[in-house]
């Protein structure tokens, strides 16, 4: 039974991160954005995280901070695609590379160490008890005492369907992506609007990298993200946006996380770090598949 | 009637030196159907497009109901009731019909959820009001053209403006739809809108406006009540020279057979019959024209043709050789194919003019190239470019200027002069005037009849009735892949064709269904 929670468990606390980010993701999908800087943002939002966290002892401070560093990176990304018209692609490629030499060396400048900087210092964000569901058997052990992040991430996946598909701002989000020229010509700047998808964007994805370093762990290392960013990406694309999708997708890719790590006991590490990367070549193989079947 | 819009000594200049509407001073009335009629490049839709905000003039006054106006941009022209209906159609196909309506001006709750009830509703009324016959639930992905465009000017109405500026409406129109759209343009007259409507076909024009202004070459020629001119007079204001509206067309003798299509079928890879039993055949110094509806097979025909899609069942011969398996460069050698998308198809639009001009002919051609055929030949191919330019009077500058930097009418008449010197005997034609003007139409027709004197057999397919009826033989009738009709030009009419290309024949929908 143990094990079951602990691997629902791995599972959930695997998804999130890439979940929120895809969350995130989906908001420039919708607007016709071809956006790959979610890793970057993540990896940013992870090294403030624990920047922030570290130097104000609060690991609210941390979420903000966090949020911050990973909006510099949107903002930046929103300057060069959307505003100077570069190619979405290139850009968001030199955003990644960016953010992992930059939040290297800033934690060897900053924090002098190498590979990983992990002190007790660093706060981490809590988990929550809910007294009334920690009661339940079985499902009180996922229900409640998860991290804080998990219980937003919840709460963004119902906002987001809601926004993108109930509301106004969501009608003209999705009309920027199916065609833009026409969102422009009913006088909404389509422009405007890819701009607030990528700060929407930037915020969840800061708020995947806190949760990466504050509460995932507790400690910043180079190149935590790991792909999760481009994951989140597939995550995104497998099923064209839609957020309950999403989090599905992001569960099963939390599995194989989760899974990965049990299969640690049986063999080497860094065989079973593949297998997230190998689901997505399988989902990705299924989805075309489907595709063209559906284009048929 | 009173003066609505007044526009003043209008200046607008494309960098570097393009001057696109020249000291252009014209009025609007309230409650008039006005046409701005003229030439492509005459300024016409850059003249609207100033009063829309879109562009921003040099020079000029624009005076609204005697106010001073200079909108920055359509929101503004929109907010004070000045709309205007794009040339292509600018809506969103996944969207509903009223979702489209309301988008950039939703009704929403206090929650910042959109009001579906009340947005249907208000949608709804505008339909009534003015007798648009749409359902505001179906897909615009669902609806035809016609039905798109309605949308379109309901969009404008939902936002109650009360100027509504046209560019040329019926340009993606069948005939059959042309009536009903002036309909409701007469009768939103008739409520006491101001319609500015941009064309350039004639007829139209004189059928609906109040008054037309003629413009050509950015500047205006004259301001003329429609009841008291005609087409010749408005052709003659409109080009600067007489045209002639005459049918070229004149008995020639059919000769030998060269081209024919057998009992060609076409399978999509949904399993949609997309051709089925086509049979065409056309001999020497032959026009054969094919109307039909856009999406009816003459994509697919033409690919077949050209062997851009495979022929499973059926078979394609010129003069006796079975092209049915052939690849395209061995198609080349016996047909002459314009396409009707000139920058993606007929053309490589970043590539200089002279690699166009040599393309297709530097694989058949043996002089284009030296070494067998390792390297190409430049001082043949240059003296080929020239040859182009001079027979086919191209206004060019160099011919190392990439493609695009030729207007629409220079660069189809170099395609067809590439494609007339590869001296094939058939000739494939789609849509071979598609966005020119009145004056380059009527030289591409004139090629055309050229190469049929001289012996070719010429398949062209057209979305424009007229064009058919000018220089073709014969009219085959495509609807829903199939030929409904085969008639010789001179024993039907456009009204006949336009109805097989709308119905097909009466028995037809019941064998498809």
């Amino acid at each position: 039974m143990n094990i079951i929670t602990g691997l629902i468990n791995g599972m959930i606390s695997g998804a999130t991160p890439i979940l929120l980010a895809a969350l995130g993701g989906t908001f420039t999908f919708y607007a016709g954005v071809f956006n790959i800087a979610m890793e970057g943002m993540m990896l940013t939002g992870a090294f403030f995280a624990v920047l922030g966290s570290y130097y104000f002892d609060s690991w609210l401070m941390g979420i903000v901070c966090a949020i911050i560093g990973s909006l510099m990176m949107a903002l930046i990304f929103i300057l060069f695609a959307v505003t100077l018209k570069t190619d979405e692609f290139v850009t968001g490629i030199a955003l990644n590379l960016f953010a992992l030499g930059a939040t290297t060396y800033m934690m060897r400048q900053i924090f002098n160490v190498k590979g990983a900087f992990s002190n007790p210092g660093i706060v981490p964000i809590p988990r929550i008890h809910i007294p009334l569901l920690a009661k339940i058997p079985i499902l009180g052990n996922i229900l409640s005492g998860q991290n804080l992040i998990i219980y937003i991430t919840v709460l963004v996946v119902i906002l987001s369907a809601f926004i993108i598909f109930k509301t106004r701002f969501g009608l003209r989000l999705r009309a920027a992506g199916y065609n833009a020229p026409s969102l422009d010509s009913s006088g909404v700047s389509s422009a405007k609007i890819r701009i607030w998808s990528l700060i929407i964007c930037g915020v969840l994805c800061g708020l995947a990298g806190a949760f990466l370093s504050l509460g995932y762990v507790t400690l910043f290392s180079e190149n935590m993200s790991a792909g999760r960013g481009w994951i989140s990406l597939a995550a995104v694309i497998l099923v064209n946006g839609n957020p309950w999708g999403i989090a599905l997708i992001s569960l099963l890719f939390g599995f194989t996380d989760g899974l990965g790590l049990l299969l640690q006991q049986y063999m080497p590490s860094q065989f079973t770090s593949m297998v997230p990367y190998v689901a997505t070549l399988i989902a990705l193989y299924f989805y075309s598949i489907q595709a063209r079947k559906r284009k048929a | 009637m009173q003066i609505l819009i007044e526009m003043k000594e209008i200046i607008k200049v494309f960098p570097p030196n393009v001057i696109a509407v020249d000291k252009v001073t014209a009025d609007f009335r309230k409650g008039e159907i006005h046409a701005i009629v003229g030439e492509n490049g005459a300024g016409k839709s850059t003249l609207m497009k100033v009063l829309y905000g879109l562009e921003h003039h040099n020079q000029g006054e624009i005076y609204l109901a005697g106010h001073r106006v200079n909108f920055q941009d359509p929101g503004e022209a929109i907010a004070h009731g000045i709309g205007m209906v794009h040339q292509e159609i600018l809506l969103i196909s996944q969207y509903t019909v009223w979702e489209n309506i309301v988008l950039g001006a939703e009704p929403v709750n206090f929650m910042g959820m959109i009001d579906r009830q009340r947005a249907r509703q208000l949608v709804q009324k505008k339909i009534d009001e003015f007798q648009f016959n749409l359902n505001i639930d179906a897909k615009v992905d669902d609806i035809s053209v016609a039905a798109a465009q309605k949308v379109e000017i309901l969009k404008l109405l939902y936002r109650n403006v009360s100027v509504l500026i046209l560019d040329e409406p019926t340009a993606v129109l069948t005939p059959q739809e042309i009536p009903q759209l002036f309909n409701e343009l007469r009768r939103l007259r008739d409520h006491g809108h101001t319609i500015l409507f941009i064309s350039h076909h004639l007829e139209e024009v004189l059928t609906l406006s109040d008054r037309i202004t003629v413009m050509r070459k950015g500047k205006k020629i004259a301001t003329v009540q429609a009841s008291e001119t005609n087409k010749t007079d408005l052709a003659q204001m409109m080009v600067g020279r007489t045209v002639l509206f005459t049918t070229l067309r004149e008995k020639s003798t059919a000769g030998k057979q060269i081209f024919s299509i057998e009992n060609l079928t076409y399978i999509d890879g949904a399993q949609h019959k997309r051709l089925e039993n086509i049979n065409i055949k056309i001999h020497e110094g032959e026009i054969v024209g094919i109307a039909g509806v856009e999406g009816n097979g003459q994509f697919e025909l033409v690919n077949s043709i050209m062997g851009l899609i495979p022929t499973k069942e059926g078979s394609i011969r010129v003069n006796d050789v079975n092209l049915t398996k052939a690849d395209i460069l061995e198609r080349r050698q016996y047909i002459s194919f314009v396409s009707q998308n000139r920058g993606k198809m007929g053309a490589a639009v970043k590539a200089s003019i002279l690699e166009n001009v040599m393309m297709t002919h530097h694989r058949l051609n043996p002089q284009f190239t030296r070494w067998k055929g390792l390297l190409l030949n430049d001082q043949y191919a240059r003296k080929f470019t020239e040859q182009i330019e001079q027979q086919f009077s191209v206004v060019m500058d160099q011919m190392d200027n990439p493609f695009r930097s030729l207007s629409g009418g220079n660069q189809q008449k170099v395609i067809l002069g590439r494609e007339l010197l590869l001296s094939t005997p058939f000739v494939l034609l789609d849509q071979p005037t598609r966005g020119l003007d009145v004056g380059s139409i009527e030289y591409v027709h004139e090629l055309i009849l050229e190469m049929r004197d001289q012996n070719r057999a010429i398949l062209l397919i057209s979305a424009d009735l007229e064009e058919l009826f000018r220089i073709a033989d014969r009219i085959l009738v495509l609807h829903r892949g199939k030929i409904v009709a085969d008639l010789p030009t001179d024993q039907t009419d456009i009204e006949e064709v336009g109805y097989l290309m709308l119905e097909g024949k009466e028995n037809d929908a019941k064998e498809t269904d």
